[in-house]
């Protein structure tokens, strides 16, 4: 109707205004559409140009873990094997203690107090006795379910505590942290501590359920610890005992079987090199829209 | 007796006695749409015991399918098991063209897709905005898609809406008309003894206290503009989440006398608290279109707003950016204007300027250009949504053959013929 108007008498129309008040605008459907449509809308406007190498870098922490976890399940393989003793595996946690502790003394910027010292060495004495005194319930804890039941639940527990694993940082805080722990880590953390409780019930004695749980408890407590004060005191650092890490634990897979060996370096290879040029090859099909619809955001913080 | 000129049956969760914009909405323009001569049929969900046929003023007939919500007002969704009931009241009625509205009503994405399966014209009306970044849109896009691949025409509220709901869907912008809401404007009229600005200014919130609509803003804005202007006093209407937030603040800054909290406020008394105020104050983060700005400035009151831009008059409005700083300036503004401004003659602006009546006749254009629309076979419209994505595409497309499948065996076991026709009731004489 309008547009017969327009066409047959050609009066000065006025111009079209993107408002919505007025009712509808002389010699103007209301489907009309100008060029200033959809001229506010901007696109990509957050997306952050990622560099392959720097994302290379960055997924060495997953694969360091790995090996870590790779290298506890190692030993609980050759503990079940009987072909480590109780005393050389009490002698590995205390130097892992050991270890650990001189790694987080190095890369603290503050120095230890006499009485941060004797506090801590209280709380290793509370929790060594605890485990101590608790070994021989978990010796005979899963005595009546059968092995297989076992090790499928142990396999599972393992892999939903490296699904759920806090990567970028460590569940149990550095001293003086702030954050606390996410719903997902502390998932993860109890289902490591699980499966070492699995693993060590099916040992022959008192004294390798002790040893090998004080291990694994350790390992999966306080590795991702160290892990995270060695990275954020030195870059390079964190790249060095990375790849010794993944040196030895190639070494060991492949001492053990040389298909784990191969399996291995392909999950390796995979999370270290393929996964990161994927993920830069997607990001050209990344597409944020964002224009006025979108919900202001508030540039002060709401503290609740 | 006349013969309607067209039969619409408007259909959405959304309907009195729930309260809100969509409600208010299809309400007013059934209302105007029968004035115009035409007949209007609702369908809406059951509310509690509310279930069956009700007559409205003016005869509206409103059909509460006895469906219940599951939430949020939404009936749950089963893709197929409103087809029947869809089907008789389509029949009965003798509907030319189906209304669906709102983008989150489960209901009208089901009515619509039964109504285009059954050859009927379909229109959509948008109401509100969404993103595009997290699973929920992406979701609601999907879904809002399938519906609109086989729509005749569809309408939104803004133009921001129509920019939204174009990219959303992937529909062509010709076929989006921009039709905003309206208000009531014999419901808010200003009072008639006005209150003096001159010692006291009252400055009027009216909202529910939710993120979305800024109430953390207010927090910031509200004590400054005390700090200010001594004799600004604030009245805050609605409830809400951060309404502790609120409280806190009035006791922080020790503002009890002079920030006046009143709780959730009913529509009708709306119009009552308005008008002991000066300036209303707006502070919603998005909006597609935002009504209450419309009963404020009926009601006489110079609107402070964050970014809703051409719902009013530049002259009867002050905008400002979602940022306290920016909105405490509009403010001073908005303080400094307010001498000139006459309730009166702003009251009698918006009657120009909104109508319902005036968004019923841009309505009634709309269905005419879909019943223009020609009606495509069913292969042509499966190929429309075969192309609404690489999976969805053949998703769609099954729903819809399925669909197909069911409305025939419908039609098998009870002829159309045998659907008793609803004789049409005039209520107007």
């Amino acid at each position: 109707m309008d547009n017969n108007l327009a066409g047959d008498s050609p009066p000065p129309r006025p111009k079209w205004r993107k408002v919505a008040y007025g009712g509808m605008q002389i010699g103007y459907d209301d489907n009309y559409t100008d060029e200033t449509f959809l001229e506010e809308m901007v696109m990509n406007a957050n997306v952050v140009r990622r560099d392959l190498l720097k994302v290379m870098k960055d997924s060495v922490s997953i694969s360091q873990y790995l090996c870590i976890v790779a290298l506890v399940v190692l030993v609980w393989f050759h503990t079940l094997e009987s072909s480590l003793d109780e005393n050389s595996l009490l002698l590995l946690d205390l130097s892992l203690l050991a270890l650990g502790f001189l790694a987080l003394l190095l890369t603290e910027e503050k120095m230890l107090s006499l009485r941060l010292l004797l506090r801590y060495v209280t709380n290793i004495t509370f929790f060594t006795t605890g485990l101590y005194v608790l070994a021989p319930v978990y010796q005979t804890l899963t005595r009546s379910i059968s092995s297989d039941s076992i090790w499928a639940v142990t396999v599972s527990l393992l892999l939903l505590h490296l699904f759920l694993h806090d990567y970028s940082g460590s569940t149990i805080g550095a001293p003086g942290a702030l954050k606390s722990p996410s719903l997902t880590s502390c998932i993860s953390v109890n289902a490591s501590v699980v499966a070492s409780v699995f693993v060590a019930s099916r040992l022959p004695s008192r004294g390798h359920v002790f040893a090998v749980m004080l291990f694994s408890l350790q390992v999966f407590l306080f590795a991702p610890l160290v892990a995270y004060c060695i990275k954020k005191f030195s870059f390079g650092l964190h790249l060095g005992f990375s790849f010794a890490l993944m040196g030895l634990t190639l070494y060991s897979v492949y001492a053990l079987h040389r298909l784990f060996f191969v399996l291995f370096l392909v999950l390796v290879v995979v999370v270290n090199v393929v996964c990161p040029y994927w993920l830069i090859r997607m990001q050209e099909y990344k597409f944020e829209i964002n224009g006025p619809w979108d919900e202001a955001k508030l540039c002060f913080d709401i503290t609740d | 007796m006349a013969e309607p000129k067209l039969r619409v049956l408007m259909v959405s969760d959304f309907f009195f006695p729930n309260f809100g914009g969509v409600e208010n909405h299809i309400y007013y323009l059934s209302q105007c749409l029968l004035n115009l001569g035409h007949k209007v049929v609702v369908m809406t969900h059951a509310y509690g015991n509310r279930t069956g046929v009700r007559y409205m003023t003016g005869g509206l007939k409103v059909y509460y399918v006895p469906w219940r919500p599951f939430a949020m007002q939404n009936t749950f969704p089963t893709v197929y098991g409103t087809l029947p009931i869809v089907r008789t009241i389509l029949k009965r009625e003798r509907i030319t063209v189906v209304h669906g509205h709102q983008a989150f009503s489960t209901l009208c994405h089901e009515a619509l897709m039964h109504a285009r399966t059954m050859g009927y014209r379909v229109v959509f009306t948008d109401h509100s905005l969404y993103g595009f970044a997290d699973v929920g849109s992406i979701h609601m896009n999907k879904v809002l898609q399938f519906t609109l691949a086989d729509i005749d025409q569809a309408i939104c509220v803004s133009h921001t809406s129509k920019e939204n709901t174009v990219l959303r869907s992937g529909l062509a912008p010709g076929k989006v008309f921009m039709i905003p809401n309206a208000v009531d404007t014999a419901m808010f009229k200003p009072a008639d003894v006005r209150p003096s600005s001159d010692d006291v200014i009252t400055i009027v919130v009216i909202s529910r206290l939710v993120y979305r609509k800024g109430a953390d803003l207010l927090v910031e804005v509200i004590p400054e503009v005390c700090r200010l202007y001594p004799n600004v006093r604030f009245v805050v209407g609605g409830d809400g989440p951060k309404h502790v937030r609120l409280e806190e603040m009035r006791e922080k800054h020790s503002l009890q006398d002079r920030v006046e909290m009143l709780g959730a406020v009913p529509h009708s008394r709306v119009r009552s608290v308005l008008v002991t105020g000066h300036i209303f104050l707006n502070s919603s983060l998005t909006e597609a279109f935002c009504i209450a700005i419309l009963e404020a400035a009926s009601c006489g009151l110079l609107t402070v707003s964050t970014r809703v831009g051409g719902v009013l008059p530049d002259d009867m409005v002050v905008l400002a950016e979602p940022d306290p700083d920016d909105m405490v300036r509009a403010i001073e503004k908005a303080i400094s204007i307010l001498p000139s401004i006459n309730p009166e003659e702003m009251h009698n602006r918006m009657k120009k300027l909104y109508s319902w009546q005036d968004v019923a006749k841009r309505t009634e254009i709309v269905y005419d250009r879909a019943l223009k629309c020609s009606n495509r076979n069913l292969l042509e419209r499966l190929s429309r949504f075969l192309s609404c994505g690489a999976w969805a595409g053949k998703v769609f497309c099954m729903v819809m053959i399925i669909d197909y499948l069911l409305w025939r065996l419908l039609q098998f076991l009870q002829p159309d013929d045998d659907v008793e026709e609803a004789p049409d009731i005039n209520f107007c004489n």
